[in-house]
This record gives structure tokens, C-alpha cells and sequence, in this order.
């Protein structure tokens, strides 16, 4: 849509030479001006269209959005970027932005961009009718589409499932040089940590993190998938990685990382009596406070939550559904049920601060 | 005081023009400075007690590291093909810039999977050498490594440098040095290197700044530099200002080597004679042959084959699943705004030089290498300062100027400004003063002499910049991500949103695009070169 103009101002630019920018440089500047406005958008209420801002780039997000297309007839833009510099491009914005709604795979950068007065309320019971009540906003700012969980896994051949148990377990002095886990720079640590606090308290939260850091195999590095494959390596015995990474290790077409995923086996921690469950974070999408296109977002937020959406998802990814009827992909079946921390979500981005803290007070880099 | 007074008057048009366009690109960074004035403190006095020391550390043994890997890298392969004639010579001219085309964090993390337990090199000495396998099982994520790898995709910088600067360094000088007796060895350190010593320390400037705004790679390997403290303010204390004044003090501290640099690059001034160009002048041996193909051949190696080797195996794994239609698509948007981008820069870039070379003011001199300096801040902080800076723009008018493609462009042309100013800033260097006089005495015009003397003179550093622009342009992410339109991707977008899902396998296709394109752009105006 903006494309045209823009070869036809390079080509512009190309033809300029010396000559004729001295006889015509008031000419020259006039139609720079009106190519330049041309080539941007100026008509940001186009009915039918829906703008997004989008931390999530899976194949499956571009899949869904044809669909919705096709169902709806409502064209879909999407600009991909990192959470913070859409949180601070919306800002910046401000009310001429274009964005009608703003996805994130990490409910902390949700939490943020409603505590910096980014998005509204969305009241409509029936997008939320079909969602695990236990995932939903309390302040009504962003809905969750899909979960994970941040999981344990051990080394099939050093590690016995017994000798497990929970998040807390892991400061004990028996996985010295044992643990691998990456940076704290990581949202997905950031959240796990959070959690913590939430849940333990900031005292106890520092002191496991201290003991963490003592029970480290090697300094934080590499992705989850790295975690995993340094266990196969024997660098370490237990990683604390995503779940829907070791869906993506077990249905890897490259013979080294099935091998990498094979050699562990997935456990949720927290789960005996009167334990709070494993921990969890949602990619969840919101409205921004602005949205020029609210009833088209809305019908967009509705349909990645309705049963069909949710089901496509599990098809294509190694994530949970939030409505609790829908079964996950077979792989990710295979490890059971488990029990979820049941934890306001809001906690996840509301003591971030505080947990990048401890994670520097106690020098986990 | 009159005559300099009269000189200023005579050149009032080109020091408003060059003044302009240096403030043009540098208002992002004074756009900065003012942001970063309303600053929050707490979070920055906590950055400053707890990490900034150790972040330091880390950034000055990543930086020492690189560069050196990158002077041995790069200088040496200059230096023996400039020199020499010698079968293959071409070739290994055209593979040295290549691995430019390499994304930094795209080298790393294959990098990264074939050293691993289960990658393709631990599998060979099991294979073959079970007795070394538990030496080689080992932790390779280290900064030294990290070093090793940046050097590798970096190097192509000082190599270019020093081609031109060698290959202009003229007969007269390499003949007296050959009458003097001195051999290739000492002709090598006693004129080659201090008569590069402005292109060389041109090349390390980029590099750094390379290093220093390298994120992708750099968290991988669990190294902390000072652009992890701009990203961890950012991103993990959600606190912009703080990361802003990071960033203004890290411009800042690069302005002060700026400074320096150009204090002891002024102090060399050579007169080298052009109409001689040097290429091959030395006799060659055959232990000499062999020691220059081993040389050439293992750089060549390490920094490009293995990892497109890799690249190409991981395109086949997924051969069935790779969509042709986008790949075309992204393949026309990445080389549509890399080249509008590269031929704005590479015609201002060209302008400036020029125009501060025949006003002969040093103030104008000075004035247009400060476009470099836009390359000290992350591309990140760059967009977003970019977007503080049009979003009233925006409000006003009521039209999306953010996201669209005129600020992409103008994005890309004030952060890539810097990679041209090297290489025709060296070449500049390299033509004597004399020859301005003469022209002079020729009563050309200042437009006849740029375009029969200058131009002529200088197309090989032009093709150069404009090679290496034009690649870095098509590898950039931080500006593409957060600037670009609706539903607009470009090769390296593509790349990295894979890599960084940790799907690097799948992200090979769209990294060997961005090669394949830099090789045949490489070739083709290496041919035009040759025929000319």
C-alpha cells in the first residue's frame, strides 16, 4: 500500500543533479514534501483494518491472522518488534498512534503497558466466557491466548524423578554444580523470580537467589535450548527451561537436537499437597488506549480466544490452550497434567523491579 | 586573519551545507541528550553501584580481543594482495569482504551449534578421534570465543581499509624502500602500516562501535557489556531515561576517542604520488606462495565456508517448508530500501569529503567527519529517539510519518553514514594536496574537478563504500524492527525473529539471501572494476 510512492520518491532522489537543483530547488522541495506526505499514511481510520504491535513472531500468529481475514474480511497489519520499544513507541505515539492492539509473549510487558496508562478496559464477557477464569486480568487490561509453564528437566541418566520437587528445592546444596539456567536478563526468569516474591516474600526470594547462584554448573549463558543440550553435554543435571522448548527439541528435524531432547524428561515442580503448583506465564493481548479500529480489534481478540483459534494453536505449537476443554499437542500430553500457580498474574510485572534487584544483589548475571 | 576571513566568506555555501547535514544526522543523538535531562536517578545510581564497574570490564576485554583478532585478520590478507601477484589473487580479493555479510549474531550461534555436544564437530572427533572427545567437549559460549567470532563477521572492515590504503600507498614509496634494501617483511612495517595508520584506525573505530552496540551475540555468550547496562535499564527496570543518559555518556566517551584519534591521524600527513599504483610489487618465493594461500585460505575458511556450509545443510533440513514467494518478497524489500539508503549516503558521504577538501578549512574538515558518530549509539536507542523526534511531527500533520518509509530511509542514512566515511575518507587522504593546486592552475571549475579528477580518482574507494554500505544496510535490525511500515520485512527481520525463537535451522534460508546477494554485488562490481 505504501510502496509505490516510495520507489517513485527514489527514483526522484536518482534524477536529481546539480544542475537542476539549482534551477528548481523551490520546485524540488514541494514535491519532495508532497511525496514524502503521500508515502506515509494518512488515513489511519480505514474501516476495515486492524493495526498490531506484536512481540510474537511465530508462524502460527501469521496463520491465525489469515484466517481471521479470510472469516472476517478485516485486513490485519502487523509491526514486529521487541515488547520495550513497542511499549515505547505506543507512548510516543501517544493518541495519533496507529495501533489498535499490542501482543506480548511475557504478561510483565502486558502489566507494563497498563501501568503507563496504554491500553483500556476490555468489559466484553464474551471474549472472556471461554477463558480458565484463573488467567484473566483482574483489572480487565489484557487477555491471555496461551500459556506455559517454566518447568524443571533432568538428566535421564543422572537425575532420579524422586529427587526432585520444587522451585525452593533447587538452593538445596545437592545440585552444587548441577544447575543450569540462563541469564537473569531473560523476561521468562524475570517472571519466575517475580513469582517468588509474590509468593515467598522478598527475604526468602534473596536467599534462595543467593543459593541458586551457588548451585550454578557454569555462569548463565545460551537459550533454553542451549540448557538442554548442555545436560546431554553432561555440563550440568537439571535446566530450568520453558516447556514448549522441549516440544520443539522432540519434534526437531535435526537428529542432534531430538538426541538433545531425549536425553531428559520434562517435571513440574510445586505440585505435593498444599504446594501452589508450577509456575506460568500467558501471551496475552491487549487494547491499546487509543485504538483507532476498537470494533474490528475486539472481533480479533474474540476470535484468537474462541475454541477454533485455541485449536489451532495447540496444533501448530507446543503451548497450552487457555480454555481448559482444549488438549495440547501429544508431545506436550505426554508429560500429564499438572497443577498451576494460581497467582495473580499482575505479579509477574509489578515486581519486576524488584526481582532484577535481587537478581544483581545476589550476582546472578 | 583577513585571508581567513575572505576564505569563510568563499566557502559560506558549503560550510551551511556541510553544517546542515551534520546536524541533520546528529539530532537524534542532541534529541537524546535533551530526553535524557528528566531522569529519574534511582535507577541509575543502582546501575552505576552494582554493574557498570563489571560491565566495563567485560566490554574492554571484549573490545581488545575483537580488535586484535580483526588487525590479524584483516591486515595480513590486505597486505599480500595488494603486494602480490599472485594465481587466485581475485578470488580471495572478492571472499575477504564477504563474511562482512554475516550477521554477527548469525555467526555466533552457528558457531555456537557446531562446537556443541551434539554438533557436527564433536560428532567428527567422536567419530574419528575417540580418544580427544572429552577434550573437546567443552563450554565454547566464552568472551574469548565471542571475540574470535565477532572478529570473524568484523575483520572485512579492516580489510577493506587497508586495500585501499595500500593499493594507494605509491610506487615512489615502495621503490625506495626496495633501493634502501629493505625486505618485503620490514617494507611492510616501516611503510605499509604507518602510512595506513588514518585507514586503520578509521577501520577500528567502525569495529568498535561494532562491538559496542552488538546485543544479540553478545547476551548469548552471557557476556555483559555496557549496551547490556543501556538494555538492562530498558528493558528489565523499564526505565528509558535511564538508558537514554547511558547512552549519551557511552556517545560521549566514543566522542573523546573520536577526538583523540583525529588528534594523532592529523599529525600524519603523507603526499602519495597516485598515477603508480602499487598493486604486486614483490617477487615471490614458493615457500612465500605458500605461506600467502595458507593465510588467505584459512581466513577464508573459518569466516565463511563452515558457516555457510552450515547455513546450506540447515536450508536443506527444512527445504520442504521454505516459502519462495516471501523469500522473493523480502529479498525485493531488503534491496529496495538498502539501496535507496546506500546511494543517499554513499553521493553525501562523497559531497562532504569533497567539499571540505577544496575549501582546505580545517573547522569543515573536522565538522564532517562528526557523521561517524551517530554509529556510537545502539540502533535501538537511535530508533527510538528517532520516534520521540517525529511524533510531534505526526500529531501535527495528522499523517503516520512513524513507520514509514521516508524515516526508515533517513534512519539507515544517518546511522550508516559512518561505514562510507572509512573508506573514501582513507582514499581522500591518500591524494596530495598538490594535485588541488593543480587543478586550480587548470582553471577547472570545483564541478569539472570533482567529476574528471575526483570522481576518476576515488571509484574504487566509492565502489567500496558502497559495497559495504549497502550489506550493512541489509543486515540491519535494530532500525527495521522498531521503524518499519506495516507487514514489512526484510531479510534480516526474518532472520533474526527465527534465530532469537531459537529456531536458527529455519533462519538459514533468509541469512544466506542477505549473503548470496552481498556476493553477487561484490562480483559484479569487482568485474566492472577489472574492466575499467
Amino acid at each position: 500500500m505504501t510502496r509505490k510512492p516510495s520507489t517513485q520518491l527514489s527514483k526522484n532522489l536518482l534524477n536529481i543533479n546539480f544542475k537542476i537543483m539549482k534551477k528548481f530547488t523551490h520546485k524540488i522541495i514541494l514535491i519532495s514534501v508532497l511525496l514524502i506526505s503521500f508515502s506515509c499514511d494518512s488515513n489511519k481510520n480505514k474501516i476495515n483494518e486492524i493495526n498490531i504491535y506484536s512481540q510474537r513472531h511465530y508462524a502460527v500468529d501469521e496463520l491465525q491472522y489469515k484466517n481471521f481475514t479470510e472469516e472476517t474480511g478485516i485486513k490485519v497489519n502487523v509491526t514486529k518488534a521487541n515488547a520495550d520499544e513497542l511499549i515505547q513507541r505506543l507512548k510516543l505515539e501517544g493518541e495519533s498512534s496507529p495501533a489498535d492492539l499490542f501482543i506480548t509473549v511475557d504478561v510483565g510487558k502486558l502489566w507494563q503497558a497498563g501501568d503507563m496508562n496504554l491500553l483500556q478496559k476490555i468489559n466484553d464477557f464474551r471474549v472472556t466466557k471461554n477463558i480458565d477464569k484463573n488467567f484473566l486480568d483482574p483489572n480487565d487490561f489484557w487477555i491471555p491466548i496461551t500459556y506455559r509453564s517454566r518447568v524443571i528437566v533432568y538428566s535421564n541418566e543422572r537425575v532420579k524423578e524422586n529427587e526432585l520437587s520444587t522451585y525452593e528445592d533447587l538452593a538445596n546444596e545437592k545440585w552444587k554444580n548441577r544447575l543450569l539456567i540462563r541469564s537473569s536478563s531473560n523476561s521468562y526468569n524475570q517472571a519466575l523470580m517475580s513469582s517468588l516474591i509474590a509468593n515467598l516474600g522478598s527475604e526468602v526470594a534473596e536467599d534462595w537467589s543467593r543459593k541458586i547462584v551457588d548451585n550454578f554448573a557454569r555462569d548463565p549463558k545460551g537459550n533454553d535450548r542451549d540448557q538442554v543440550k548442555a545436560i546431554a553435554a553432561g555440563q550440568g543435571d537439571i535446566a530450568v527451561v520453558n516447556s514448549y522448548y522441549i516440544g520443539l527439541l522432540l519434534s526437531s528435524e535435526k537428529d542432534e537436537e531430538l538426541e538433545a531432547g531425549k536425553a531428559v524428561s520434562v517435571f513440574f515442580p510445586n505440585q505435593a499437597e498444599g504446594e501452589r503448583g508450577a509456575h506460568i506465564n500467558v501471551s496475552g493481548i491487549a487494547l491499546t488506549k487509543n485504538s483507532p479500529n476498537k470494533e474490528n480489534a475486539l472481533k480479533l481478540i474474540k476470535y484468537l480466544t474462541s475454541p477454533k483459534a485455541q485449536q489451532t494453536y495447540v496444533d501448530n505449537t507446543y503451548e497450552y490452550s487457555v480454555i481448559p476443554s482444549i488438549e495440547p499437542n501429544e508431545i506436550v500430553k505426554s508429560w500429564g497434567n499438572f497443577k498451576k500457580d494460581n497467582l495473580d498474574l499482575n505479579m509477574l510485572g509489578s515486581k519486576r523491579n524488584e526481582a532484577v534487584r535481587i537478581f544483581d544483589k545476589s550476582g546472578w548475571r | 586573519m583577513e585571508i581567513n576571513l575572505i576564505k569563510l566568506k568563499k566557502n559560506l555555501k558549503s560550510i551551511t551545507s556541510v553544517t546542515l547535514l551534520v546536524a541533520l544526522v546528529l539530532l537524534p543523538v542532541i534529541t537524546l541528550i535533551i530526553g535524557s535531562i528528566n531522569l529519574d536517578s534511582s535507577n541509575f545510581n543502582y546501575l552505576w553501584d552494582h554493574l557498570l564497574i563489571d560491565y566495563s570490564f567485560d566490554t574492554i576485554y571484549l573490545l581488545f580481543l575483537t580488535l586484535l583478532f580483526s588487525l590479524l585478520l584483516g591486515i595480513l590478507p590486505a597486505w599480500f594482495i595488494s603486494m602480490n601477484k599472485f594465481r587466485g589473487r581475485k578470488i580471495y580479493d572478492l571472499l575477504l569482504y564477504l563474511p562482512l555479510a554475516i550477521p554477527t549474531y548469525i555467526m555466533s550461534f552457528s558457531y555456537a551449534e557446531i562446537l556443541s555436544y551434539f554438533g557436527p564437530f564433536q560428532n567428527l572427533v567422536r567419530d574419528y578421534l575417540p580418544n580427544f572427545s572429552n577434550i573437546v567437549n567443552r563450554d565454547y559460549l566464552q568472551i574469548e570465543v565471542l571475540a574470535l567470532l565477532l572478529s570473524f563477521s568484523l575483520f572485512p572492515y579492516l580489510y577493506a581499509a587497508c586495500r585501499i590504503s595500500f593499493s594507494m600507498i605509491g610506487n615512489n614509496y615502495i621503490n625506495l624502500s626496495k633501493n634502501l634494501g629493505l625486505s618485503e617483511i620490514k617494507t611492510f612495517f616501516k611503510v605499509g602500516i604507518p602510512l595506513s595508520r588514518p585507514s586503520i584506525f578509521s577501520a577500528i573505530f567502525l569495529i568498535s562501535m561494532e562491538v559496542l552496540n552488538e546485543y544479540g551475540a553478545v547476551s548469548y555468550f552471557g557476556v555483559n557489556t555496557y549496551t547490556s547496562g543501556i538494555f538492562r535499564a530498558w528493558g528489565s527496570l523499564a526505565d528509558i531515561n535511564t538508558a537514554s543518559l547511558l547512552s549519551v555518556f557511552l556517545f560521549f566517551v566514543v566522542f573523546v576517542f573520536f577526538l583523540t584519534e583525529k588528534f594523532f591521524t592529523n599529525k600524519y600527513k603523507y603526499d602519495i604520488k597516485i598515477n603508480s599504483s602499487s598493486d604486486h610489487k614483490f617477487h615471490n618465493t614458493n615457500l612465500k606462495s605458500l605461506l600467502i594461500h595458507t593465510v588467505c585460505l584459512v581466513i577464508i575458511f573459518f569466516s565463511l565456508i563452515i558457516p555457510i556450509i552450515f547455513m546450506i545443510n540447515n536450508a536443506f533440513i527444512v527445504s520442504d517448508n521454505i516459502d519462495l514467494d516471501n523469500l522473493i518478497l523480502l529479498t525485493k524489500n531488503t534491496i529496495l530500501v538498502s539501496l535507496i539508503s546506500t546511494i543517499l549516503i554513499v553521493i553525501t558521504v562523497f559531497g562532504i569529503q569533497f567539499l571540505s577538501r577544496v575549501s582546505s578549512l580545517k573547522f569543515l574538515r573536522f565538522t564532517s567527519n562528526l557523521i561517524s558518530l551517530s554509529y556510537a549509539l545502539p540502533g535501538a536507542v537511535i530508533g527510538i529517539s528517532l520516534i520521540s523526534l517525529f511524533s510531534p511531527i505526526n500529531d501535527f500533520f495528522g499523517f503516520l510519518i512513524i513507520g514509514s518509509f521516508p524515516v526508515l530511509i533517513y534512519a539507515y542514512f544517518i546511522r550508516y553514514m559512518a561505514v562510507a566515511v572509512s573508506p573514501i575518507s582513507s582514499s581522500f587522504e591518500k591524494i596530495s594536496t598538490k594535485l588541488d593546486d593543480t587543478g586550480k592552475n587548470l582553471g577547472l571549475n570545483p564541478f569539472k574537478y570533482f567529476s574528471k579528477i575526483f570522481i576518476p580518482l576515488n571509484k574504487k574507494a566509492i565502489i567500496i563504500a558502497f559495497c559495504i554500505s549497502f550489506v550493512d544496510i541489509m543486515k540491519d535490525l535494530p532500525l527495521t524492527l522498531i521503524l518499519r511500515p506495516f507487514n514489512f520485512d526484510t531479510l534480516a527481520t526474518k532472520t533474526y525473529e527465527l534465530a532469537v525463537e531459537e529456531m536458527i535451522t529455519e533462519s538459514a534460508i533468509y541469512s544466506l539471501a542477505i549473503i548470496s546477494f552481498g556476493f553477487i554485488l561484490l562480483s559484479v562490481l569487482n568485474l566492472t572494476q577489472s574492466k575499467s
